[in-house]
């Protein structure tokens, strides 16, 4: 029984969203890790997202259409080199004094953070209508 | 017998959908027309299966798997198993609406008892 249709949708897209604000909240957590579990500088990851068909009710042809939801297709590094500090002090420094920095940068993360954030919000809002949806029509009776 | 003429074009599509509704052999049970009994059968009383009965009953049980899947979603959120809380919260909505729908088919059968009630005989 789906009473609330394409809710199925909207809470994969919650779910690869949250995935998102995960890895955001990664990339910022790890902005000064200078050695990570294989002795190297942190890299940044990046999420990307793919489409999965999933069947509303059984997939009957007037039960439903096919609708497309969303699942994280894959976490990857980004290979862009990190910042290169000169700071001899620091235990991961090279023979040359430099320190690789992670190639975090925060005003991405920040920016893909709102983007998450809002891209969450409008699917709750989906949700939301969806529900609204649902209640009015059982106001029909009334 | 159809008061309200869209809604038998409505039914074909969303009764597939409702639980425990089977369409026998490819004819909408909405659209079959009502065949007056001409004599009662000895024990005709026995409540018919897939009926009505049986189409409710199939209707609360689904609403109590909605409402038993969203205490579970619920349990494992806040015991730390699971962080999907968007998940559970979903479900919580989707018990809600499916009992809402449950208490609306509940309300109509009461009142169509009670107007029948009020015939005057």
């Amino acid at each position: 029984m789906n009473l609330i249709s394409g809710i199925d949708v909207s809470a994969s897209a919650l779910n690869a969203q949250k995935t998102r604000l995960d890895i955001v909240a990664q990339n910022i957590a790890n902005a000064q890790t200078t050695r990570g579990a294989n002795g190297l500088p942190y890299q940044r990851q990046t999420v990307s997202f793919e489409t999965e068909l999933v069947n509303r009710s059984g997939g009957t042809v007037d039960g439903g259409l096919p609708l497309q939801s969303v699942r994280v297709a894959s976490i990857q590094g980004d290979p862009t080199p990190g910042q290169r500090v000169f700071d001899p002090q620091h235990p991961d420094a090279d023979a040359t004094g430099t320190v690789t920095m992670p190639n975090v940068n925060l005003a991405y993360e920040m920016v893909d953070l709102i983007t998450a954030t809002r891209a969450y919000e409008a699917n709750l809002s989906v949700v939301k209508s969806a529900r609204q949806m649902a209640l009015k029509a059982l106001e029909i009776g009334k | 017998m159809s008061l309200i003429g869209s809604v038998s074009a409505l039914s074909a599509s969303t009764l597939p959908r409702l639980p425990g509704v089977t369409q026998p052999d490819g004819l909408s049970p909405v659209a079959a027309p009502i065949t007056p009994k001409t004599a009662a059968a000895p024990g005709a009383d026995v409540v018919q299966p897939g009926g009505f009965g049986q189409l409710f009953d199939n209707l609360v049980g689904a609403v109590d798997a909605k409402q038993t899947e969203a205490t579970q979603l619920s349990r494992q959120v806040l015991l730390g198993q699971n962080d999907q809380l968007h998940q559970s919260v979903i479900a919580m909505q989707e018990a809600s609406v499916a009992f809402s729908l449950m208490v609306q088919v509940r309300n109509k059968l009461v009142e169509s008892y009670q107007e029948l009630m009020r015939m005057p005989v």
